[in-house]
């Protein structure tokens, strides 16, 4: 939160000798000033190795008017690791145990990932 | 039904054995589309029992063909079902199958969901997984899945009709707009034994020729699904599995 007060600081002295401060900057301070939440993504991969590429998927946003969205076909990783290297940190991986080896019976579509990252 | 004609090959029936739907896109006229307009959301057992909707809609040659394939002589017209209908936003329904439906290898029961008004994809069209037929599946469990790689909106023009085999994935997908979309949702029973009595060239039962695998499935699971979908064909078949 600092570094972004910080951020906003600089850009408004620039700002500043050109033009007076707006409500819209006051409204991005108060957004600077916000509680970093919690986003929650899941990410079903088919196999419990991170480099796997994905089934399905659920993002979880806080932060976003609740709305409803359309449904998407574009993915928002390929792989989990993909989803760790752009700051994603696993909370959950999943446990083979729970998923059951029968048969021909199934009853999941992946294996389950769940994701956070605090913005 | 002995006058319905089945409409489907071998081909089209592993077709469906595989996918778990058939869809036969704007096969009702818009004459009979319009009659729909005013049919309260809720219960539609009189209107789907009618005379009219049976004579325009169940026996359509397309519709009933299908299920004559898939289901056998003397299957069950429907005589009842539901409107669902949707007009404010929402955020959709999450992935569910129906009742109790899903496990098993056979062709009991075809759900169809009929569209008197085109649908699109802001309307919140109703989404399936293709290939999800038998899971049985507990949706309190899975309610927090999301996009599904390979799901389907069926974003569809009027008189649209889908059979699914029941046990299918689905569910009201998200709504962005304020326009009424409308589904009138009903099903055809089995009566009578399987038996390949669908439209064939020979007498000689052919192997199932695999699918594609669909893409949200994993490697032991496009295993698991060629031997579910051999099973489904072998009963559909009449041959002992």
């Amino acid at each position: 939160m600092k570094e972004a007060v910080e951020r906003w600081i600089d850009a408004q002295k620039k700002k500043l000798r050109k033009e007076p401060v707006t409500s819209e900057d006051l409204d991005a301070l108060m957004n600077c000033l916000q509680e970093p939440r919690q986003h929650v993504l899941y990410l079903y991969s088919k196999s419990t190795n991170m480099r796997s590429p994905i089934a399905s998927w659920s993002h979880c946003d806080p932060t976003k008017p609740q709305e409803p969205t359309l449904p998407s076909q574009e993915l928002p990783y390929a792989s989990v690791l993909e989803a760790m290297a752009d700051g994603w940190r696993v909370v959950q991986f999943p446990i083979s145990k729970l998923y059951r080896y029968e048969e021909v019976d199934n009853d999941y579509l992946g294996f389950e990932f769940v994701l956070e990252k605090w913005i | 039904m002995t006058d319905v004609k089945p409409t489907m090959t071998d081909s089209d029936v592993m077709d469906f054995i595989a996918q778990g739907y058939v869809l036969l896109e704007g096969i009702i006229g818009e004459d009979f589309n319009s009659q729909c307009d005013a049919l309260p959301k809720g219960n539609a057992n009189a209107f789907i029992s009618s005379d009219v909707f049976k004579k325009e809609l169940l026996l359509h040659p397309k519709l009933a063909g299908v299920a004559r394939s898939l289901l056998g002589e003397n299957f069950r017209v429907p005589d009842g079902g539901h409107h669902h209908v949707y007009e404010a936003p929402h955020y959709g329904q999450t992935w569910h199958s129906d009742g109790l439906s899903g496990s098993g290898y056979d062709v009991t029961t075809l759900q169809c969901y009929y569209y008197p008004k085109a649908v699109e994809i802001e309307d919140g069209p109703t989404m399936i997984l293709p290939g999800s037929h038998c899971r049985a599946v507990d949706r309190e469990a899975i309610a927090h899945y999301g996009d599904v790689l390979g799901q389907v909106s069926l974003t569809v023009p009027a008189g649209t009709v889908a059979l699914t085999r029941y046990g299918i994935w689905h569910k009201a997908g998200p709504k962005t707009n304020d326009q009424k979309r409308s589904m009138i949702k009903f099903s055809y029973y089995r009566a009578s034994s399987p038996i390949r009595d669908w439209q064939i060239d020979s007498k000689e039962i052919p192997e199932y020729k695999n699918r594609a695998r669909l893409p949200y499935v994993t490697e032991v699971e496009s295993y698991r699904d060629r031997v579910r979908r051999e099973r489904t064909w072998n009963w559909l078949c009449g041959v002992n599995t």
